[in-house]
């Protein structure tokens, strides 16, 4: 439930509940006020009522009063002053009302009557009636006001906020992008959006922190490298050295040259994520994958693969140097994690590449398979290769995709997904 | 050929100077940009290796300044930096090659070799190694004036273990040298061993010297004697 809704249910329940009490308060102050006011009419009634009788030592006839009806019956004991309510019959209208009656005695030339004095009260009535209906009509009023109100007042003054939510769900770490303060004039939102603003900066800023000191860290790592390399260089010219030392030699230089490779391809990954090759030119594929193919045409006949390359002239802008990437990892994947003898099929479309290669018979995880450091289990390459690839396909826009169907393992780069789907 | 090493990396330097200094060549180091100036101001070389990460100073310094002296020294940058800008930067202000370390010894000779002859290519266009001649020109290999006809592989193996001649060259640096990035060393070395048997044999049939020694575990070595 939104904020909105939330505030909305509260307010009107509040304020219902509230309306309500006072209601019924008002109800039973006005009722007790109005009777008040009755009965102090019939006291008034009372007195004019013995003022009449000592002035004129008779009982007054019904038509000496003209609104009240008074009654009087003989009795023959006193009885005490008390007020009640009861039906008063209105002598016009032919019907009985609500009324307020007063009974008490008086004494009159030695005898005792009891006498009733009654009075409508219609007025009072109608007059509470006429509260209530005015308190209902605010009442109802007031909750569809308050209802309105929250809807879309309440909306428009979260409006900052739904766009400050989804410029935090655009937000991309890697992206160079400013952020833009929001137009509000309230406050808490300003502050929101300051913070925000804050704490975007502070994390891009260590992001690329983060990346400069990986690219330094690399270079760095270079030069030692380089100094290990010219020392087994000059070591291996003493040929005195026994065959297995040789041997443990060649490992250093493996572990040498694959820390290099590493780090040229953490190096590659920083500059593909920071945008900085951008030596674009107008390029055919067919040229490309031609010369690719001639390249590693030894590698694919020592594993004596079926080659079916279906190419057409397609030309793309790309960076000449990161399109050769793309390409050597993809198709040298395709060629290592084949089987002996078995098929190796590139096809340029005119809107994908497609490499498939039978391999072993079951699928990659397609969820970490672009992920840093994920590679198969005989695997000698440095894990990075399809990260690479995956990120240039990002840097162009272009889109990889994998599956896999019967041994067959199929590698797509989409140059422009958008128009496919 | 005189070659000037500004390295400030000790280690590097002093196997860059000791692997360098065979074949009547001789090499002089230096470590840093100010003694690199102060050598190019007074002596004439024919190579310069030149490390563009200095303690005072990038190595771009030592170009323009080789430019602005009109001097013809080749130079072959070695850098820590793979990048595409140094590079074209580089070789804009007028150095002859770019290495990225970490490198093999066997590379950098080979570069320093090809860097020189390019610059003197205009003299002589041949490479005469006893009874084998090059026409780097034409690609084109004769032994006792006969041609044989050797694959790219093959050519530029045996050009690399001419400007190597005499030392052992690891499988490793040869595998670099051939294919680059491109291929994981275990799946290379089947290639080397059958790119030189087969050079070996194009070269024996053609009656040269059996030049071409394997040495046990780690490389080849092609023997001068």
């Amino acid at each position: 439930m939104k904020l909105s809704a939330h505030y909305n249910k509260a307010s009107i329940i509040v304020s219902v509940t509230v309306l309500l009490a006072g209601a019924v308060i008002y109800f039973f102050a006005i009722n007790y006020i109005a009777r008040n006011q009755l009965d102090r009419d019939l006291d008034e009634e009372i007195g004019e009522l013995f003022e009449y009788i000592n002035t004129h030592h008779q009982l007054p006839k019904p038509v000496d009063f003209d609104e009240d009806q008074t009654t009087f019956v003989k009795t023959d004991h006193r009885v005490s002053t008390r007020f009640f309510d009861t039906a008063y019959k209105n002598p016009k209208e032919q019907k009985t009302e609500n009324g307020r009656a007063v009974e008490g005695s008086v004494a009159l030339n030695g005898l005792t009557y009891k006498f009733t004095i009654v009075i409508s009260s219609e007025g009072t009535e109608y007059l509470i009636q006429i509260i209530a209906i005015i308190t209902l009509v605010l009442m109802v009023s007031l909750v569809l006001i308050l209802f309105l109100t929250n809807r879309y007042v309440l909306n428009g003054l979260w409006q900052p906020f739904y766009k400050l939510l989804n410029q935090l769900r655009g937000f991309n770490v890697s992206e160079q992008l400013e952020h833009h303060l929001l137009v509000t004039k309230v406050d808490e939102f300003k502050e929101l959006d300051q913070a925000i603003e804050m704490m975007s900066l502070r994390v891009k800023n260590d992001f690329q922190k983060l990346k400069e000191f990986t690219e330094n860290a690399s270079h760095e790592m270079m030069t030692p490298l380089a100094v290990i390399t010219s020392k087994l260089d000059t070591l291996i010219q003493d040929e005195s050295l026994k065959p297995e030392q040789f041997e443990q030699i060649n490992d250093i230089y493996g572990a040498t040259s694959k820390l290099s490779r590493l780090n040229q391809s953490l190096l590659l990954l920083v500059k593909i994520e920071n945008n900085l090759i951008d030596d674009a030119e107008v390029i055919d594929l067919k040229y490309l994958l031609t010369d690719k193919l001639r390249q590693f045409q030894e590698l694919i006949q020592s594993k004596d693969l079926n080659l079916i390359a279906n190419l057409i002239s397609h030309e793309i802008m790309v960076s000449r140097y990161l399109v050769d990437i793309l390409l050597n990892n993809l198709i040298s994947n395709a060629i290592r994690h084949n089987t002996h003898g078995g098929e190796l099929s590139i096809t340029l479309f005119e809107d994908r590449l497609s490499i498939q290669n039978i391999g072993k018979a079951n699928a990659l995880n397609t969820e970490r398979m672009f992920d840093r450091f994920q590679k198969g289990n005989r695997s000698e390459g440095t894990g990075l290769g399809l990260t690479i690839v995956k990120n240039i396909c990002k840097m162009y826009g272009w889109e990889v995709t994998y599956c896999y169907q019967d041994s067959m393992h199929t590698f797509q780069v989409i140059f422009e997904p958008s128009t496919i789907l | 050929m005189k070659i000037l090493i500004i390295e400030d990396e000790q280690g590097l330097r002093d196997n860059i100077v000791s692997y360098l200094n065979a074949d009547g060549n001789i090499c002089e180091s230096c470590n840093d940009l100010s003694g690199a100036i102060s050598k190019l101001a007074s002596y004439n070389y024919d190579c310069v290796l030149l490390d563009i990460g200095l303690p005072d100073g990038d190595g771009f310094t030592v170009l323009n300044f080789l430019k602005k002296q009109r001097k013809e020294e080749s130079v072959l940058i070695i850098s820590a930096r793979n990048s595409l800008d140094d590079k074209v930067k580089g070789l804009n202000i007028g150095a002859d090659d770019y290495l990225t370390k970490p490198f093999h010894l066997a590379e950098l000779k080979a570069r320093v070799e090809a860097v020189y002859r390019r610059k003197t290519a205009h003299s002589n266009n041949k490479l005469v190694f006893n009874e084998i001649a090059i026409n780097l020109f034409g690609r084109e290999v004769e032994i006792n004036n006969k041609p044989i006809i050797l694959t790219r592989k093959e050519y530029d193996m045996l050009l690399y273990f001419i400007a190597n001649k005499g030392k052992v060259i690891s499988k490793s640096a040869i595998a670099e040298h051939l294919w680059g990035d491109e291929m994981d060393m275990h799946d290379s070395f089947d290639f080397i061993y059958t790119h030189i048997k087969n050079l070996r044999k194009k070269l024996l049939d053609a009656s040269a010297n059996d030049y071409l020694k394997s040495v046990y575990g780690i490389g080849y070595k092609f023997s001068a004697v």
